[in-house]
């Protein structure tokens, strides 16, 4: 197990290596950081010195490796907009994304699992219609519609939740948390659920197929013949095997929640990462660009890695293989 | 996206959340300031804000006209070129520390050092000398009777401060200690800050001037997505907004409890070509020579602009026509060539004909997406005006993170320019966009297609130089006079600046797109 965890590490590294790589190659075709950093006054001379100050003359290769190198030694630079820190600005802004990225994941668990079980259960029920009805225009909206949907009803016009921003947050250390105060959670629930919708269509629809193959299968018949109660047939051997794959599929997706909670993250002005990463392509900041895309080329791994983990603990028959 | 957002506002009549306090002024805009360090960068976000903070010898005032701010008076030096400014006593950082010359002299040093972004602004000063503990002189190397003018936004930051805290020069590549904290004489102080969020001022209990706003505390959030900040305010989570699409405009004024603020900007959008270019770029038929060499061929175009229609259609009325590349107010317009060429089809493609293109040509228009309000749309219209009469427009737009590096590699044919006189007088525009490029000399160093014309070289240095204003105007009318004749620009239009409040906020907006709070009040 140890040896396994890491062979991932160690295999994180590389993917990491190449997100970098890639990102740098394009970054070339972003824009010029220059004429973002300076204002209009200022003379050719002088951005022709800070170009050259801040390197971006070198060659491409070499501005790679400085990057890559300063990174393995834990420099992460400094912005090319603020001048802050890179590894402070990033570092601030991960709660935000996370707890957003968490809680819509909830949502879309708390909601899709139960929603899914009850539409595989009773399939032709006037509900089951509706609902699947329902998500399937869900899964249909742009996300930003969506969120914009919800701002101007309970945003604007009915006047209940705040259309913008964080609220209330509680500092626990270095961790900024919307998780405490009630205004941190009138602030999330909007963001949540506009991320979470794609999820929750997704979850639901994977539990309710995955349910009705096995409630097909020939041991949920035999339990049935067995006179095993429905209750317990349904939900300790039905749902347990249907699991595997839905957990699969919403982990590799939370992957993807994080990291494209982007436009989510834009339309509420949502201060994680992902609104970070769209005012720094704005700047054409470097520097915060190449650490952001590292640092979810590293979130990805970690999450597959915990996908491998779950299946172990959920599946019986691979801990058997393992050993 | 705009229609559905019209019918989900259509029926968003009752305002519920509007239970903000009068004293906290909460306002949004577009950009994030960079920094709090009012030397490291040169741009309009921190500037505006910083302005709320720092001041500078000179102020502009409502109607963007220069006033005594620290300094109290200045004149001439005798003897020679430069100016004495008189500093204002008793005036003290929000530190508690005396302002005095030192600080004056200390924040030019800083100022006009190479890690500062704004040392252009002292290119004329050869030398700077405190007279004693209120009185300096900035001495400068030519006759310069707008050197007072031009240094508005040079902000003066305490020297003990900065010394103090690691932070005598401006930062460029890590932090310091002043792009995070302020130390001004101004108005309001920097309560919190938490870049790209929020930032928080409050006021300046010991400011030295007359107190004219009624706010407790003002409370700044970035918002770049405009459908989020036009729904921030009326939900009525914010007071204030800069600025608002075009298209949002009827949304906000047909709502109880909000107004638009509508102004002219002193922005004059304009076309460019490249007078240089041996050859078009972008061209399917000509490629062996660049007809926009031609002045009749730059006429033709400007004549086939049709304004009236760009104004109605894609502004609602909201530009005002450019004759130059200043608007009528600022200092140097030129009222002896206020006219601009009329909309005339049939002469353009007269005018076509005679310089050997009676079928036109094709070229390549660049083209900004996110610089101007609306400039996407601008250049599709402008390339079917042009199409109209033969000059068959190859539009290419993008972000203009990307614009400006293609303009300064010379990639393009004719491009779309904007320009706002960051002095306010028309010398400004012939210096950046009408003098021949001279990297030495800083000078032309937006003229991207390089139109050269040697009276116009001769005649800037004068024009900067000339104390009597009579004869100075007349040389600006001769500059812009050649560059009318020789439609060196196609100027389109002014832009206008848009903003949205709430009915129960007074504010100034300034041409210059700065929002000061110190005016503001919330009834």
């Amino acid at each position: 197990m140890v040896y396994f965890i890491l062979k991932r590490m160690l295999q994180s590294v590389f993917v990491m290596m190449a997100v970098a790589f890639l990102a740098f190659s394009l970054f070339r075709f972003v824009g010029d950081p220059i004429t973002q950093m300076t204002g209009v006054e200022t003379s050719v001379e002088d951005q022709e010195r800070l170009r050259e100050e801040l390197g971006l003359n070198d060659p491409f290769i070499y501005q790679f490796l400085r990057f890559t190198g300063d990174m393995l030694k834990g420099d992460f630079g400094f912005s090319y907009r603020t001048r802050q820190p890179v590894a402070d600005m990033i570092a601030s802004r991960i709660p935000a994304t996370f707890e957003l990225g968490v809680v819509a994941l909830m949502i879309s668990l708390l909601v899709g699992v139960p929603a899914g079980v009850y539409t595989a259960l009773k399939p032709r029920g006037v509900l089951t219609q509706t609902i699947l009805m329902t998500t399937l225009v869900g899964v249909s909206i742009p996300t930003f519609v969506i969120g914009i949907m919800l701002i101007f009803i309970f945003g604007v016009q009915l006047g209940w939740l705040p259309t913008f921003g964080r609220g209330g947050t509680f500092k626990i250390g270095a961790w900024e948390s919307s998780l405490f105060t009630i205004d941190g959670w009138r602030a999330l629930l909007l963001p949540a659920i506009t991320l979470g919708v794609y999820q929750l269509t997704l979850t639901m629809r994977l539990v309710r197929a995955e349910m009705m193959e096995v409630m097909r299968s020939d041991y949920i018949r035999f339990a049935m013949a067995r006179g095993v109660p429905m209750r317990s047939l349904h939900y300790k051997h039905a749902l347990a095997n249907t699991m595997v794959p839905v957990i699969t599929i919403i982990g590799l997706q939370f992957g993807g929640v994080i990291a494209f909670s982007i436009v989510t993250e834009s339309v509420f002005q949502w201060p994680g990462m992902g609104l970070l990463f769209l005012e720094s392509i704005r700047f054409v900041d470097i520097p915060v660009m190449g650490v952001y895309l590292v640092v979810i080329a590293f979130f990805f791994v970690l999450v597959n890695l915990i996908v491998d983990l779950l299946y172990v603990a959920i599946d019986p028959r691979l801990r058997i293989r393992d050993v | 996206m705009s229609t559905l957002k019209l019918a989900l506002l259509g029926g968003a009549l009752s305002m519920s959340a509007m239970g903000a306090t009068a004293e906290t002024f909460r306002w949004a805009s577009t950009t994030d300031p960079q920094t709090m360090d009012p030397h490291a960068v040169n741009s309009a976000p921190v500037l505006s804000f910083l302005n709320n903070v720092y001041e500078g010898l000179v102020r502009r005032g409502k109607g963007m006209s220069i006033e005594p701010s620290l300094a109290t008076s200045w004149e001439p030096l005798t003897g020679e070129n430069g100016w004495r400014f008189n500093l204002r006593q008793d005036v003290t950082f929000q530190d508690g520390s005396a302002f005095t010359a030192e600080d004056v002299l200390f924040s030019y040093q800083r100022a006009s050092d190479e890690a500062a972004d704004v040392r252009s602004w002292f290119a004329p000063v050869s030398d700077v000398r405190v007279v004693d503990e209120f009185t300096i002189d900035f001495v400068n190397s030519a006759p310069n009777p707008l050197f007072p003018d031009s240094i508005a936004n040079f902000m003066i930051l305490d020297k003990g401060w900065a010394m103090a805290n690691d932070a005598a020069l401006p930062a460029r590549d890590a932090e310091n200690f002043a792009t995070m904290n302020v130390n001004g004489t101004g108005p309001f102080t920097l309560e919190s800050r938490d870049p790209g969020v929020r930032t928080t001022l409050s006021p300046n209990a010991d400011w030295w001037d007359v107190v004219n706003h009624n706010i407790t505390e003002a409370v700044f959030t970035p918002i770049g997505n405009s459908a989020t900040g036009l729904a921030a305010l009326l939900s009525g989570e914010i007071d204030f907004i800069q600025p608002i699409p075009l298209q949002d405009v009827a949304q906000v004024e047909g709502r109880d409890g909000f107004k638009v603020l509508e102004g002219e900007e002193t922005r004059v959008i304009m076309f460019g070509f490249g007078h240089e270019h041996d050859a078009l770029l972008y061209s399917s038929d000509v490629t062996d020579a660049n007809p926009f060499t031609d002045p009749r061929v730059r006429l033709a175009a400007a004549h086939a602009i049709d304004i009236a229609s760009i104004n109605r259609v894609l502004f609602r009325g909201k530009i005002e026509p450019a004759s130059q590349l200043v608007p009528e107010g600022i200092s140097g317009f030129s009222k002896a060539n206020s006219d601009r060429p009329a909309f005339d089809p049939e002469r353009a493609k007269a005018l076509l004909a005679e310089a050997g293109y009676p079928d036109g040509f094709s070229f390549g228009l660049k083209c900004p997406n996110d610089r101007y309000i609306n400039d996407e749309a601008l250049c599709r219209a402008a390339a079917s005006m042009f199409a109209a009469v033969g000059l068959d427009a190859e539009l290419s737009t993008g972000p203009v993170r990307d614009y400006w590096p293609q303009l300064r590699a010379d990639d393009f044919d004719m491009y779309l320019l904007g320009w706002s006189p960051g002095t306010f007088d028309m010398e400004h525009p012939i210096r950046f966009l009408m003098h021949s490029q001279d990297n030495e000399r800083k000078l032309g160093s937006w003229n991207f297609g390089n139109y050269s014309n040697a009276r116009v070289d001769e005649l800037l240095p004068l024009i900067q130089q000339e104390i009597d204003p009579a004869a100075r105007q007349g040389m600006v009318d001769e500059v812009v006079k050649i560059t009318q004749d020789e439609v060196a620009y196609i100027p389109l239009y002014t832009q206008p600046l848009i903003w949205a409040a709430k009915d129960n906020v007074d504010l100034t907006q300034r041409a210059d797109n700065f929002f000061m709070l110190r005016w503001v009040t919330v009834n």
